[in-house]
């Protein structure tokens, strides 16, 4: 493979996103208006922000299929103390522990008895569902305005969602980047056993790895809660394929040891969601968004392996 | 030889480190029998042996990857019984391995500070800045200009190991032990590498060093350590050795008596002489060539003929029968079988046509370790018992294969078919490797180490079989680091050097000092 | 060899522990399930409620052989329920309306389709070197995405009797399950093919150098899996009378709990027909025995958490311990 096609496809995530804006642009100048594009972002927040949750898990080489459950749990306890009069200040932090208790659980399991990440998260992903339903009792929550409030104000003039999924992408840029513990995430995802023979702690990074993924998943409840203003059984539910698919579509590796959450995580999560309104914005067929999404998804995974054979 | 009388090097007040009676076993198989010598500060130690002579267990014994069964190591006067690689680094001891321990996907400054990253003041983030001007400062120590904030990926295999080096460096280790430090290495980047030896030597740093390369290590050492068969037979300065009395003692003279069998094999062996010499040609090998493995290779292998191969670690000698095999690709050469030239080289079809290949890694490639005794026996011949439209099993026509071949390889009686291969000893497990390929009743049997870490009568066992299969008018290549064996086993032996083949023997040129020269390079006749 | 000869180490029933390392160890949770709730839950042990009980297991049970053999081979197919729901609409539309294709046709088609989808997971995943994973994920989106547009979500009514009788009349779809159980069974156990599947899921490198079709064998476990769900579809939208695009989407992950909880490996190698059955079974009995206790479909599905989780647990102790006896 000579270097210009190993360029491209080092772009490649970024060129799918380009050409995405411009046919969806060239299709209808509304999209590419500012309003549109900030929508975008606002949009794919929460999507994005388990996504870069979930970079996180897949840079070592692990998966979280628990994240949507999560959500919903975190968002169903945040709903009924709502509805009982708490105050937001000590709903959101109650909906963060019950988010890191459940990612504790998978970090136990994964780290401690040694179970396959996958199955340990889908264990919990059908406890967290179960839980969620049994809280809610099976029936939709309509919250206080406040809820909705929160999600569309502003700061200023930024969008509160756009602005927690900054903060939480610009965190996480930082810690994978810029911190011991982010280049030991990425060693391990390497390869595990190199890791710990070259003396780093793997069961503590692997751990805080499941934490940081659930922490985003309480943040991403956050979000969803504040757009939504309701929480539905359906709350969170696919979110964790949603997020796996942003994450790989930004260039991050299922294998681990590969991808980043800025720009990678961040491409991924907008080209998503860019997809999803620019369909709506030419009047698409929107039975057709699931398929483009898909599409799109497997031509990313592709150009990926193509990229890492190369190495 | 009492190595306890022999082995003292000329310095002893001011030794850095020293083995006391180190013993070491696998599988009942004892590896290191008692070594001791001693390794002075600032000196530089050759440790030289063929390969399977203990060299590399005695160093992840030293890095801590390994406990000894019995003996001491003292390191600066004290006791050091290391229990991990940690250990190992917490005293100054730092390894420079032929396959290098870096993560590519980490930048360079990175690797060397992947535990011990420096922090910028209170904050819990890395002091770029200051990790990459130290990291500058190491490189440049080893002579390497590249900004440390290179992906290790982008890296050369010699830069990786100044790379290495700099992390040894960054530990302030005291003792540095290189294996093989040169293999991967070009001609300019040896003598870079030599050159930074050099400048640590002037350093105080204390090193040990283990080649193959006698040039490089008559070059570089002040004494000589020769290992065979677990056993320190040789140490002292290098000047009291020359490389005839290195090749010498690292060849021994006592191993012999572990190979019974050349008493029938020498009627054999004339027997070959005799009448497969002139035998048909069976597999025709002609200019196979893959760049950076393999250049121009060829040879022929006859019927009922058992040819060696021989050559040191990295000559090309896994590689070049993987490619016969169509495990990896090839750029040019032709295979002819039976006469017949082969379009395509597959796995599957080479064993259509009767082609059988042991490979060396037993349990990555060889088993279905959790599958068992049965199932692995059949696995290639599985075909054969279930011709109908549905490939419907036989199962009497399995049963009595499995009773057949277990009979044939002489598996221990004790194994039931049913159980996991992964429980069985190295040596049961090699017999139902060989018995999978024997079932096959190969025409060309390509063994790759077939008696690695297999204990003595296991081995005898495996030997007679491949004479039967010769007997029988097979063609038998074998690929071995134990030059006894191949002696004591084949008709001809070729040797490989750097990717060529720079030597072939009739069995009646059998020369271990020849044989070891050529794969060494130091033959100057026969090296291209 | 004989059928004795299994892939599996049989541990000696004289150790202590054999009971927790015996295979039947699904079995004897569902029986023990069974008679444990039996006493306590009104209606579990009733005629009626085994045919229900055997109503719902059936097409479970028909997907989860499928996925069986693709997690024998070391892979995983999260298309199914997709693969369900299009061979649902594509079969309904075929044969409802005025030029409907006779049953058996419109039968043969939906069949043929998912070992199609199924066989093209596989290439893809073969040919493209794609983790599985992510190959049948994006599948599923597809397919899912595919059947809507489809039926622009609508359901399909008006099927031919003939083709109700397929899931209505339980000895149909009973004996349909029976005979690909068996067939599956026989196939894993006593066939060329089957063989090759157990060598690709322990060691990929080690059957290729000995000559197995790597890449056509784990390719055809694919289209199993899709002819399967074609089944499975087939069975589910006779009995619901319905052609519909979100057929099967809640049962993906029981399909995948139930596997792994009879003890089928997710790296591939380790897995019968039989273990899935009991698996089936024992998640089918749960399911069925907290819904007549009227716990409602959270304890349900908390519960089918907990087991997941206990059996990977039990398994994760489980092999470290067969590892440490040896």
């Amino acid at each position: 493979m000579n270097r210009t096609s190993r360029r491209l496809l080092d772009l490649a995530p970024f060129l799918l996103f380009v050409t995405v804006l411009a046919i969806f642009g060239v299709q209808s100048p509304k999209f590419l208006e500012s309003g549109n594009l900030v929508n975008i972002v606002v949009q794919a927040s929460s999507t994005g922000i388990v996504a870069v949750g979930m970079t996180f898990v897949l840079l070592t080489a692990g998966v979280d299929l628990s994240v949507g459950a999560i959500m919903f749990v975190a968002a169903a306890v945040a709903g009924k103390m709502a509805l009982a009069g708490w105050p937001l200040p000590i709903i959101l932090p109650v909906m963060v522990a019950v988010a890191l208790m459940f990612s504790a659980c998978n970090a136990f399991f994964v780290t401690k008895v040694r179970v396959a990440a996958f199955i340990v998260t889908l264990a919990t992903l059908f406890i967290g569902r179960g839980l969620g339903l049994r809280i809610t009792e099976t029936r939709a929550m309509n919250l206080p305005d406040s809820f909705l409030e929160l999600g569309s104000a502003r700061w200023l003039g930024v969008p509160l969602p756009a602005l927690l999924f900054g903060g939480v992408l610009l965190v996480a840029h930082l810690v994978l980047t810029r911190t011991p513990f982010g280049r030991q995430v990425f060693a391990i995802g390497h390869d595990v056993e190199m890791a710990k023979k070259a003396g780093i702690r793997t069961g503590r990074v692997l751990a805080a790895v499941y934490l940081i993924s659930g922490l985003c998943a309480a943040f991403a409840a956050m979000v969803s809660l504040g757009q939504l203003g309701a929480v539905s059984p359906k709350f969170g539910e696919q979110k964790e394929f949603a997020a796996i698919a942003a994450a790989v579509l930004g260039g991050t590796s299922l294998f681990g040891g590969r991808g980043n959450v800025f720009p990678g995580t961040l491409l991924g999560a907008l080209l998503i969601q860019a997809i999803e309104n620019g369909l709506v914005v030419v009047n698409a067929d929107p039975y057709l968004y699931p398929m483009i999404t898909s599409v799109v998804i497997f031509i990313s995974v592709w150009l990926e392996s193509l990229r890492n054979r190369t190495r | 030889m009492q190595p306890a009388t022999n082995n003292q090097l000329q310095t002893t007040n001011n030794e850095l480190l020293s083995f006391r009676g180190i013993e070491k076993a696998f599988f009942g198989v004892k590896v290191l029998k008692g070594v001791s010598f001693t390794v002075p500060a600032g000196g530089m130690v050759g440790l030289v042996g063929e390969n399977g002579a203990g060299k590399s267990t005695l160093m992840n014994i030293l890095g801590g990857d390994l406990q000894p069964d019995a003996g001491t190591i003292t390191l600066e006067g004290s006791g050091y019984a290391p229990l991990n690689p940690q250990d190992a680094t917490r005293r100054g001891i730092a390894f420079i391995h032929q396959e290098l321990n870096l993560f590519p996907n980490l930048s360079i400054a990175e690797n060397i500070f992947l535990t011990r990253f420096p922090r910028a003041g209170v904050t819990p983030f890395i002091q770029r800045g200051g990790m990459n001007r130290r990291a500058v400062d190491l490189l440049r120590e080893v002579g390497l200009e590249i900004p440390p904030d290179r992906l290790v990926e982008t890296l050369s295999a010699g830069e990786r190991q100044l790379v290495e080096i700099a992390k040894a460096l960054s530990i302030d280790a005291r003792l540095i032990l290189f294996d093989e430090p040169t293999t991967s290495l070009s001609e300019r980047e040896t003598d870079r590498l030599f050159a930074l030896i050099s400048r640590m030597r002037a350093r105080g740093i204390t090193m040990i060093y283990i080649s193959h390369t006698l040039a490089d290590v008559f070059r570089l050492c002040d004494d000589i350590v020769v290992l065979r068969d677990g056993e320190v037979v040789g140490s002292g300065a290098t000047k009291t050795f020359t490389t005839e009395k290195l090749v010498s003692m690292m060849v021994g003279r006592t191993v012999s008596q572990l190979f019974p069998e050349r008493r029938s094999l020498g009627k054999r062996g004339d027997e070959a002489e005799a009448g497969f010499a002139t035998g048909a040609p069976l597999l025709e090998v002609n200019g196979v060539s893959q760049p950076g493995v393999l250049r121009d290779i060829s040879f022929t292998l006859r019927r009922g003929e058992v040819l060696g191969l021989s050559g040191l670690m990295g000559a090309g000698r896994s590689e070049l029968a993987r490619i016969l095999f169509g495990l990896d690709p090839r750029t040019a050469g032709e295979v002819r079988l039976n006469g017949e030239q082969l379009p395509r080289l597959s796995p599957r079809e080479l064993i259509e046509r009767g082609v059988a290949f042991l490979t060396e890694n037993r349990r990555s490639e060889g088993l279905c370790l959790d599958a068992s005794v049965g199932d692995n026996f059949t696995l290639v011949t599985l075909p054969q018992h279930g011709r109908t439209p549905l490939r419907w099993l036989a199962g009497a026509s399995l049963k009595s294969a499995v009773e057949r071949i277990r009979a044939v390889v002489k598996l221990d009686a004790k194994t039931s078919d049913s159980q996991p291969v992964r429980t069985l000893s190295g040596g049961n497990q090699q017999k139902v490797v060989l018995g999978k390929w024997l079932l096959r009743q190969p025409r060309v049997l390509m063994l790759d180490e077939p008696t690695r870490g297999i204990d003595v009568g296991a081995r005898f066992e495996i030997y007679q079989l491949i004479h039967q299969l010769a007997d029988q008018g097979a063609g038998v290549l074998v690929i071995s680091s134990d030059m006894e064996e191949l002696m004591g086993l084949c008709d001809r032996i070729l040797v490989m050097c750097g990717g060529t083949l720079v030597d072939d023997l009739p069995r009646a040129q059998f020369d271990r000092e020849r044989i070891l020269r050529a794969a060494l390079g130091t033959n100057q006749e026969a090296a291209p | 060899m004989t059928a004795a000869a299994t892939t599996n180490h049989k541990p000696q029933t004289k150790n202590p522990l054999g009971w927790f390392l015996s295979e039947y160890l699904g079995l004897g949770l569902t029986v023990l399930l069974f008679l444990a709730l039996a006493p306590f839950t009104p209606g579990l042990a009733t005629s009626n409620n085994l045919l229900n009980i055997l109503g719902y297991l059936l097409p479970l049970l028909i997907v989860a052989i499928g996925m069986t053999l693709v997690m024998i081979s070391g892979g995983i197919d999260l298309s199914v329920t997709s693969i369900i729901a299009l061979t649902s609409v594509v079969g309904a539309k075929l044969m409802t309306g005025d030029a409907g294709v006779p049953t058996i046709v419109g039968v043969l088609t939906m069949l043929a389709l998912g070992a199609g989808l199924g066989a093209l997971n596989g290439a893809v995943i073969t040919l493209l070197r794609l983790p599985a994973f992510i190959v049948t994920l994006a599948s599923m989106m597809f397919l899912s995405g595919f059947a809507i547009w489809l039926t622009q979500s609508k359901s399909i009514y008006g099927l031919p009797g003939s083709f109700l009788a397929l899931g209505q009349r339980l000895p149909i779809s009973l004996a349909l399950t029976v005979v690909l159980a068996l067939a599956a069974h026989l196939m894993l156990r006593r066939t060329v093919f089957g063989r090759w599947l157990y060598a690709i899921g322990q060691n990929a490198t080690a059957a290729h150098i000995s000559g197995v079709p790597v890449r056509a064998i784990s390719t055809a476990a694919y289209a199993a899996s899709g002819f399967c769900a074609a089944l499975a579809s087939v069975l589910l939208t006779a009995r619901l009378e319905t052609g519909s695009p979100v057929l099967g989407r809640e049962i993906l992950l029981d399909i995948i709990g139930a596997t792994v909880v009879g003890g089928t490996s997710l790296f591939g190698g380790k897995g019968k027909i039989a273990w899935t059955f009991f698996g089936v079974l024992f998640l089918t009995v749960l399911d069925n025995a907290l819904n007549l206790l009227s716990l409602s479909q959270f304890s349900i599905t908390i519960t089918k958490g907990a087991v997941i989780l206990f059996a990977a647990v039990l398994d994760a102790v489980r092999s470290r311990f067969v590892v440490r006896s040896s």
